[in-house]
């Protein structure tokens, strides 16, 4: 199109002039300043303080780079004896160590004296000797030491002990030590095998419900009427609702109604999940192209068909990353659940913190940066994949 | 009268909101015939051929297809009466996930027992016509690529293959190449050109430049504000008549 030159051109809209423009600037700068100066004090920065004191959260630090992952194990030997106490047959001996035990009798009374010879074992060798009761107990009731010949001899006295049927453990402590995991390396890898699959049945019990909520959270298609609109809103709010309840919160409830444990926590991430998926899904429904599903009902296809394959390659893709993704965010999620009792690696590393045990504290936090890092790898391939 | 291959009476579509899209036209398309329907946007050309296999509801009117009148079918029959009028869109259209054999193959769907859908089962010789349709359009070496990850032009392709899975007597082409560059939309219509040609199907097919209906029509039909403003042989649209249908201020871009 030309411009006609006859016709006058429209007013052009008054700017400000430019002075008044920096006393603005300088009024929002000075009013900003305030805030951050109120906020300074509010929250209670003091730089000083982390300057100097640094050293006060050194052995912290420290022991964070040396997290308790191996122990060093005494190497023994060790054989056990049943015995039978107010006349009931003796166990059979349940450890299978290189040597042998023989007690002068089997079957004895509280407070009987009994002698013990063992045989078989490394020589001239200290040896401790264990009573096992029958709910698996144990106390150290005496010591000896093996002779040249590895034997040894010794009489203890039957301890007062609730229960009939016993065992006498004799452990000979040999030379040297070996390397074995931690206690705590041992307990961390169980909590984590705990701790991905508390976000995994989290997530696919939220997926179960998510998947046909978001189909009544979608605008496109919950429009027609004014029930489904409003069923539309109901669905919106839930999720909303949902989704602002911090799952620390929902874990707490959860720690009190099913108990403190894992199931709390699966329960807490499951609920969440629930909303904030079915937010996800709901958005993917609303966004799909209307163009396949012409162009397949143009070919004659018939409802099904058409679900399909215009309406499911839409829709399935996106929804699985979608969980994956989820899944990824609740293993994140569960560690901090663990803290008010919903089970996993979290749990176990607010038992080390309470108890001050730093390098135990550091093997759970090396443990969960691991497992998030992994699974952060594994969803983000994953999801390239599928979609 | 009785033979055309789509006769359109009376027709008039008035949408929810009051727009008047399309006031008592009446045409009918001969068998064999490359109908060029050309206008401005919101003229009416979407949809006109949107009535034809009724994705969109005529208000008033009747559309016969084959001498069927399908404006009067049942839901079901009209399904089984869009397998015989196959479609192409100005954005293709392909489900872009899927696979370019995919896509091709629901063509079929009309024809198939939905409940096959469930297992995405297709025998042996649709896929092997699938695949031909393919060389039929130049591509057979993309049958498993995912269709989002082809050009415009090869996803139209895909498009018309997909129509021809449909063994249809009828093609409707809503500006097929408007989303294209020249030397392509040369390529996709002389396609479409070749159906018509040698397999004898009807098309009707809207442009937006005069230069391609001109080379490629049989016959041009012109839409303004819903009605038929012209009706002719390609060659009869002169300077004035072009103002007429696309305005004073239009000047005629062509496309070689």
């Amino acid at each position: 199109m030309r411009q006609n030159a006859a016709t006058p051109l429209p007013r052009a809209p008054e700017l400000p002039r430019p002075g008044l423009g920096a006393v603005r600037v300088l009024a929002w700068l000075v009013v900003l300043g305030l805030i951050y100066a109120y906020g300074w004090k509010v929250t209670q920065i003091d730089l000083v303080e982390l300057a100097t004191k640094w050293s006060l959260a050194r052995p912290l630090l420290v022991d964070l780079i040396r997290p308790d992952l191996i122990a060093r194990e005494q190497l023994t030997q060790v054989n056990d004896a049943g015995i039978g106490l107010d006349g009931t047959v003796a166990p059979p001996a349940e450890l299978r160590g290189p040597g042998r035990l023989t007690l002068s009798t089997t079957s004895a009374k509280i407070g009987d004296r009994v002698t013990l010879v063992g045989e078989g074992f490394a020589p001239s060798r200290p040896v401790e000797l264990i009573w096992r009761d029958q709910a698996g107990s144990t106390a150290t009731i005496g010591r000896a030491m093996t002779d040249a010949s590895g034997r040894f001899e010794a009489t203890i006295s039957i301890p007062d002990v609730i229960g009939t049927e016993h065992h006498l453990v004799a452990r000979v402590l040999l030379e040297g030590t070996r390397l074995v995991p931690s206690n705590a390396l041992r307990l961390t890898l169980f909590r984590m095998v705990e701790t991905v699959f508390l976000a995994l049945m989290g997530t696919s019990m939220a997926l179960v419900l998510a998947v046909p909520l978001s189909f009544l959270g979608a605008k496109n298609l919950m429009s027609r009427s004014a029930l489904s609109l409003s069923i539309y809103y109901l669905v919106r709010t839930f999720f909303n609702i949902m989704r602002s309840i911090e799952p620390l919160i929902l874990a707490t409830v959860f720690a009190v109604w099913v108990g403190i444990g894992p199931f709390a926590g699966v329960m807490a991430l499951a609920l969440h999940s629930i909303a904030s998926l079915g937010k996800l899904y709901s958005e993917q429904i609303e966004s799909i192209d209307p163009g396949p599903i012409e162009a397949i009902t143009a070919t004659g296809a018939s409802m099904l068909q058409i679900v399909r394959y215009a309406v499911v390659p839409q829709i399935v893709p996106p929804f699985i990353a979608f969980t994956i993704y989820r899944w990824d965010i609740n293993v994140r999620m569960s560690t901090v659940i663990g803290f008010v009792g919903g089970g996993g690696l979290g749990f176990l590393l607010i038992q080390y913190i309470n108890l001050l045990q730093w390098r135990q504290a550091a093997t759970a936090v090396w443990a969960i940066t691991l497992v998030v890092a992994v699974m952060d790898y594994l969803s983000s391939s994953v999801r390239q994949k599928v979609v | 009268m009785p033979g055309a291959a789509v006769r359109i009476e009376h027709l008039t579509k008035v949408y929810a909101d009051g727009t008047k899209a399309l006031t008592d036209v009446n045409l009918s398309v001969n068998p064999g015939e490359f109908l060029v329907i050309i206008g401005l946007s919101g003229s009416g050309k979407s949809t006109l051929m949107r009535c034809i296999n009724r994705l969109i509801e005529p208000t008033e009117g009747k559309i016969f297809v084959d001498d069927v009148e399908i404006t009067a079918l049942p839901p079901e029959q009209m399904r089984l009466m869009r397998r015989q009028i196959a479609m192409i869109f100005q954005q293709f259209n392909l489900v872009k996930r899927s696979s370019v054999l995919t896509n091709v193959l629901s063509g079929r769907l009309g024809y198939l027992p939905p409940v096959w859908a469930l297992t995405n089962y297709f025998p042996r010789n649709l896929r092997e016509q699938a695949m031909r349709h393919l060389v039929t359009v130049g591509i057979p070496e993309k049958a498993q690529t995912r269709a989002d990850q082809l050009s415009g032009g090869q996803q139209q392709r895909v498009g018309i293959a997909r129509a021809l899975m449909q063994d249809p007597k009828v093609i409707l082409a809503d500006e097929p190449v408007a989303s294209l560059d020249p030397a392509t939309s040369h390529s996709v219509l002389k396609y479409v050109e070749d159906l018509n040609r040698r397999d004898g199907i009807t098309v009707m097919c809207s442009l937006h430049f005069l230069s391609l209906a001109r080379r490629y029509g049989t016959r041009v039909v012109a839409l303004k504000a819903g009605q038929i403003l012209f009706d002719g042989g390609p060659a009869e649209i002169d300077q004035r008549r072009f103002k007429e249908i696309y305005g004073e201020e239009a000047v005629e871009v062509e496309i070689t």
